[in-house]
């Protein structure tokens, strides 16, 4: 998975996740959008006049306090945590 | 944080239909589309033919060979781009099947042994190698395991009030499973994917349950269908983890 920072401050990022699509983005998008601190996420599969770029970019937007790295990192936690929590829930009804 | 609950509503081998409550459409799209697209198969890609006198091309006799669904075991056995080699020869007149296929590994073999290939007549024959790969649905279709993956939302009827007595007899089509006032899951075939059937002398009102939602999952037999849903889940959780030791660096 090759990431390439587009723009980085304090409490925005724009980030290029290569090789992912839908699947992926938008499960973690809908993850950010429920992680403490985050003001905005979005993602992008084909940004305009790219050039034919057709890798995904993330754009989160942080409340002040809230590194949007460390928020990239706690989205992809919670991603985590939560397909543990269905495979849990799914071993137990099967 | 996140609460799930499952509940199986149909359950067999191939085929099953579960109700997932407390996923966020996001969620649920993810898992469906990586049962599809992410989750590995063996399917038969090169095939070298040493004898062709029947009535098809090499060409279209590969075509068929590569939408035989083969068993596929996930536990790490193979990995991307492996190769398993298949054998097959039969002559006329005879109809080929898949089960006619013999596989150099126990582990990949037809999934269904009553595929026709083609039909031999009288001194036609088909010998023939094949190399099955482990491959991506992403990338052709006859990598999918899941066949048919989808998901509705899980209706619940309510009953407001009894039916005019003059109304129109029309019926009121619902399909997916319905979760009754009791709290009964109740698959709409049942009633003929009508709810005047069930609910003959009651004006009723259907909702959608926020949040929950009813899977449909079929395999090609590639694997069960607990091994394709656990295969898509940790697809998902596998690129997460990818991404945050990414992050980390």
């Amino acid at each position: 998975m090759d990431l390439r920072v587009i723009e980085k401050e304090d409490n925005a990022l724009s980030i290029e996740i290569a090789g992912e699509d839908h699947t992926f983005m938008n499960v973690l998008k809908g993850a950010l959008l429920e992680t403490d601190g985050v003001a905005a996420a979005t993602y992008d599969m084909n940004p305009e006049q790219s050039g034919g770029q057709t890798d995904p970019v993330l754009t989160i937007k942080t409340e002040d306090g809230t590194d949007a790295l460390d928020a990239l990192e706690a989205g992809t936690d919670r991603v985590i945590e939560k397909t543990d929590a269905l495979t849990e829930a799914y071993e137990s009804a099967a | 944080m996140a609460d799930y609950d499952v509940t199986f509503i149909e359950r067999d081998d191939t085929e099953a239909r579960f109700l997932v409550r407390g996923v966020t459409p996001a969620f649920a799209n993810g898992i469906r589309r990586a049962m599809i697209a992410d989750v590995p198969t063996f399917s038969i890609d090169t095939v070298r033919f040493i004898e062709n006198s029947s009535v098809m091309f090499d060409e279209q006799l590969a075509l068929r060979l590569g939408l035989i669904p083969l068993t596929t075991p996930l536990g790490g056995e193979f990995d991307e781009d492996d190769t398993v080699t298949l054998a097959l020869d039969v002559e006329g007149p005879e109809t080929a099947y898949s089960g006619d296929l013999v596989s150099s590994d126990d582990m990949v073999q037809p999934a269904e042994e009553d595929v026709p290939i083609i039909d031999l007549k009288d001194g036609q024959r088909l010998e023939l190698e094949a190399d099955a790969v482990l491959g991506y649905g992403q990338d052709h279709a006859k990598h999918q395991g899941g066949v048919a993956v989808g998901y509705r939302h899980l209706q619940r009827v309510e009953v407001v009030g009894d039916r005019d007595e003059f109304r129109d007899d029309e019926p009121e089509i619902v399909r997916g499973v319905i979760e009754t006032e009791g709290g009964e899951l109740v698959p709409t075939e049942e009633f003929d994917n009508d709810l005047t059937e069930r609910y003959p002398d009651s004006e009723v009102e259907v909702h959608d349950v926020e949040n929950a939602f009813v899977f449909d999952v079929e395999t090609d037999g590639s694997f069960d269908v607990d091994t394709l849903v656990q295969a898509g889940i940790d697809s998902i959780r596998g690129r997460a983890e990818e991404l945050k030791e990414a992050v980390q660096l």
